[in-house]
């Protein structure tokens, strides 16, 4: 396609693009690394800490955070698999219901959502004083806090990770090669032993990649659960402290560690992956006939769906209750509907909301141009150091919300080109420029996908009939595209609004978005308050998942947005 | 109209090396041209260096002594049809159609207008507004036809556009691109890598392999008088046997096969390359039908292994001493069955010589 006429041109596009990945990604890493070694609480012996396990504060936060991600990692991945075999194999009354049910979670907002488990089963939470009265004993007995609170919330966060990949992995899976191990002479438990759980290796491992990564970042329970022993927390703390030096130490680190797993589960994606030939047809379902059976299965499969829509149930509660109207009781006692009044009336609460949006919209807008570019750059063109683009291009996808926002920090806390010779850190546009950080990835990678299902002769035959390279692209290629970049761009929308993790780090008292309004209500322990801006979000995500299931069409949707 | 002169054209791939390597070819205007070859012989890269899809590595490409070499395609005016047809999904078949039109800019009653007469030309009145992944796949191959030819191109350039359509189907489209042609008179390339077709579809043939063209002429020529070697083996159901020349005479020259076979031909019959004097080895060609099966007489003598009835024909294979031969036999000359030893005789005038290698 590349001819050596608009040769020039592909080339000032590839160096913008570069300079780009290199301004706002790349460099800024490369800033907290200089920042690491000369920054106060820095320096070359702070890293050799991190090997000294036992006494070191870095070690010991290392170990930490590895510890809660390879349990999370198991008790995720056992919740995961469970409920994808038991819905997607067996057919059973309620199977239906709990199969839309279980992906509510993915709507749970980010920092609303981990303090919904905290009020449920932490110290003073409805459970504990259930659970209390019940046994006439102290409630802090029952109450979760600790490593325990982190994994529980990890759990129920990110058991999506393996329920979706398997899903998808068994409703691929071709009835045909069930029978062939049959007629083979396979017993049932070989079947599954030798075939169908071998088939679900790759989704498995690429679950227990995305979930170490995910644990790796989190940074919102071990928070809200108190736990100081692990890397992202102690990011945090050495910034409020003042030692950037060595808040920079540990996220070069975490994002070394961030990196190589990136590495890992791209090279794994792209070597396993089983593809089936048949021509696809619904999988057909065991129906389970067994009275006892059926009993243990409607049972499991209730139970764990309430448990997991419990957390959302309790955002949806808590916001219809009086601010202070909760003491030392499993509920609230008294109910409103005066906080959604407020969202409207109280400026503060308004103000939030729209700050969030706008923030978020104008990083969308950042993203969905730079993923749309680059992607088709890395999909059509050939180049040097393609490999390099596409890795950068993904790198903050793979980094925790803090590390970003430490990066920005090294970098824009001073003039800079990439700011046209501004200061960004304590201005209104360091949040979307995380926001636009974080969240390119995701244009990218489903802009990428849609790419790569469009058959590069479709274009050919475009410029075959005359059109010009920008025709063929406007009326061809972009509105065969539009709905991969439409399901990214609403997803980063999404995230956006609900960004905690790094604007905890960036945001200034004048502009605050959601989250910190959130936080500032949770510390005045105005739950009802909080609860109702939890609310919003969740509506938020609901309507965006409707319009993008609206949009794609059905069979379209990826499954990893497929509700 | 116009004709299409390639002058040492080369295409280099860093991993598959050259893939196309120094090809000249003369295209005549109006000519039904095709490239065949197996896969992997730079036939479909060719192609895409006319259309302007790759860059070529080396030589020129010129339409009509105009060079356009480094021409974009979307200057070169041509009509592609891919293999898997690349209609565009998002659009029905008449804006499909339209697109080339809309490209360039035609008033919107020319465009209803041409649309209206190509989808007519094509026995697809009446689709104008379905959606293209509602068509059958012959519907869906003159969808894509109608879309390259209502430009009207300079060239028509087929990627074997058959490939995908059932074995009926396909003999159909054969002989309607054959009418399309004669009407249209557009200078059409068609590549593929089925000599049935490439045969009975064209005015001339260039048989390509390795990136290189092999032989270049009218199907019969390229059938009863292959050049090369790999020809003759590529080229229908044909028994290429080592052999040197015994002895020449006059009007015959007698051969010799490995297993020490002698007979006598006429030597008329040979590729360029052949010289005929005595020790010179060869390739000699005998083809599937123009051996017999005899119970007596013949110049090879075998045990049938293996008969397929065809309907008009059988195949059937012999094992003699020179190895396995490929017999073509009417139906009504008998029923040999496996396991009966038989004697093949040669009709000497069938047969034909081309260099060992």
């Amino acid at each position: 396609m590349k001819t050596s006429r608009n040769a020039w041109q592909s080339k000032a596009v590839l160096l913008l693009l570069a300079l780009v990945l290199w301004g706002y990604v790349a460099g800024p890493m490369v800033s907290t690394f200089e920042q690491s070694v000369r920054g106060i609480g820095g320096g070359i012996a702070q890293y050799a800490d991190f090997f000294n396990f036992r006494t070191g504060a870095q070690g010991a936060s290392m170990a930490g955070s590895v510890f809660i991600s390879i349990l999370s990692v198991i008790t995720s991945g056992i919740t995961g698999v469970f409920l994808a075999v038991l819905l997607k194999r067996w057919e059973f009354p309620l199977r239906k219901v709990c199969q839309v049910l279980v992906l509510v979670p993915i709507a749970l907002p980010p920092l609303m959502g981990v303090e919904a488990f905290v009020l449920l089963y932490g110290i003073g939470g409805t459970f504990p004083q259930l659970l209390a009265s019940l046994f006439h004993t102290k409630q802090a007995r029952f109450a979760v806090d600790g490593v325990a609170g982190v994994l529980l919330v990890h759990t129920l966060t990110m058991y999506p990770y393996f329920y979706l990949t398997v899903a998808a992995a068994l409703e691929q899976s071709d009835d045909s090669l069930e029978e062939a191990a049959y007629s083979l002479g396979a017993s049932k438990f070989e079947t599954w032993t030798r075939v169908l759980l071998p088939m679900l290796t790759p989704a498995v491992v690429a679950g227990a990649l995305l979930t170490f990564m995910s644990s790796m970042s989190s940074y919102t329970a071990p928070l809200l659960f108190h736990v100081d022993t692990v890397m992202t927390q102690q990011i945090v703390i050495a910034k409020l402290n003042g030692q950037l030096g060595l808040a920079s130490v540990v996220s070069v680190m975490l994002a070394i560690i961030s990196v190589i797993f990136l590495i890992i589960l791209r090279g794994y994606e792209r070597r396993a992956r089983y593809s089936t030939q048949s021509k696809g047809g619904g999988r057909k379902r065991t129906q389970v006939t067994s009275p006892a059976w059926k009993f243990i299965c409607v049972l499991a499969a209730t139970g764990s769906t309430i448990f997991l829509i419990l957390p959302i149930a309790m955002i949806f509660i808590l916001a219809f209750s009086v601010n202070g109207s909760w003491r030392a009781a499993p509920l609230p006692s008294r109910y409103t509907i005066e906080n959604f009044v407020s969202l409207f009336t109280n400026p503060r609460s308004w103000e939030a909301i729209t700050n969030s949006l706008e923030m978020s919209a104008i990083a969308v807008g950042g993203a969905t141009l730079l993923g749309l570019v680059s992607a088709y750059v890395i999909a059509r063109m050939r180049f040097r150091g393609k490999a390099a683009i596409d890795i950068v291009m993904m790198l903050p996808w793979a980094l925790p919300g803090t590390v970003v926002a430490i990066n920005l920090i090294t970098s824009f806390a001073n003039p800079s080109i990439f700011a046209l010779g501004t200061v960004l850190v304590g201005t209104f546009m360091i949040v979307p420029l995380a926001y636009f950080v974080r969240f390119s990835p995701l244009v990218f990678r489903s802009t990428a996908a849609s790419l790569a299902q469009l058959d590069v002769g479709i274009e050919e035959a475009a410029r075959s009939l005359g059109a010009g390279w920008w025709y063929a692209f406007r009326r061809v290629v972009l509105p065969l595209l539009y709905r991969g970049i439409a399901a990214g761009a609403l997803l980063a929308f999404v995230d956006g609004v609900g960004e905690f993790v790094a604007t905890v780090l960036l945001y200034t008292p004048q502009h605050r978005p959601l989250s910190i309004a959130i936080n500032d209500e949770l510390y005045f322990a105005n739950y009802g308050t909080a609860a109702s801006l939890g609310v919003i979000q969740v509506l938020l995500v609901l309507i965006v998942l409707t319009v993008m299931s609206w949009v794609q069409g059905r069979e379209n949707t990826p499954a990893s947005i497929r509700l | 109209m116009t004709a299409l002169t390639l002058e040492a054209l080369t295409k280099t791939f860093p991993r598959a090396g050259k893939v196309v390597d120094a090809i000249d070819l003369q295209i005549r205007d109006g000519e039904f041209f095709t490239l065949l070859g197996p896969s992997g012989c730079g036939k479909s890269t060719t192609l895409r260096m006319i259309a302007g899809f790759e860059e070529p590595t080396g030589g020129r490409i010129l339409f009509d002594q105009v060079d356009v070499t480094h021409q974009p395609p979307n200057q070169r005016n041509i009509g592609f049809v891919f293999q898997n047809y690349a209609l565009f999904p998002h659009l029905t078949v008449a804006k499909n159609i339209a697109f080339g039109l809309e490209v360039r800019k035609l008033p919107s009653s020319e465009i209803a207008a041409q649309v209206a007469s190509a989808l007519k030309d094509l026995q697809l009145a009446g689709l104008d507004d379905s959606r293209v992944d509602q068509l059958s796949g012959g519907q869906q191959q003159r969808v894509a036809l109608a879309r390259a030819l209502v430009i009207r191109p300079k060239l028509l350039l087929l990627d074997e556009p058959l490939s995908n359509l059932d074995a009926k189907l396909r003999e159909e489209t054969r002989a309607a691109l054959r009418v399309l042609h004669t009407s249209t008179g557009v200078t059409t390339i068609y590549v593929t890598h089925d000599q049935s077709e490439a045969m009975a579809i064209s005015n001339r043939i260039a048989v390509l392999n390795k990136g290189k063209v092999h032989q270049v002429g009218p199907p019969e020529d390229i059938y009863e008088r292959p050049a090369t070697r790999f020809v003759a083996d590529f080229i229908g159901r044909n028994n290429v046997l080592d052999a040197t020349i015994e002895s020449v005479s006059s009007e015959s020259i007698s051969i010799r096969f490995v297993d020490g076979t002698e007979i006598s031909i006429d030597p008329q019959r040979r590729a360029a390359g052949v010289q005929i004097k005595p020790g010179t080895r060869l390739g000699v060609c005998l083809r599937a039908e123009s051996l017999h099966l005899a119970r007596d007489d013949g110049a090879f003598s075998g045990v049938v292994k293996d008969v397929e009835y065809t309907g008009s024909v059988r195949s059937c294979l012999v094992e003699t001493k020179v190895g396995k031969l490929q017999v073509e036999i009417p139906s009504s000359a008998g029923r040999p069955s496996p396991g009966d030893k038989v004697r093949l005789s040669v009709i000497p005038t069938a047969v034909h010589l081309v260099p060992p290698t």
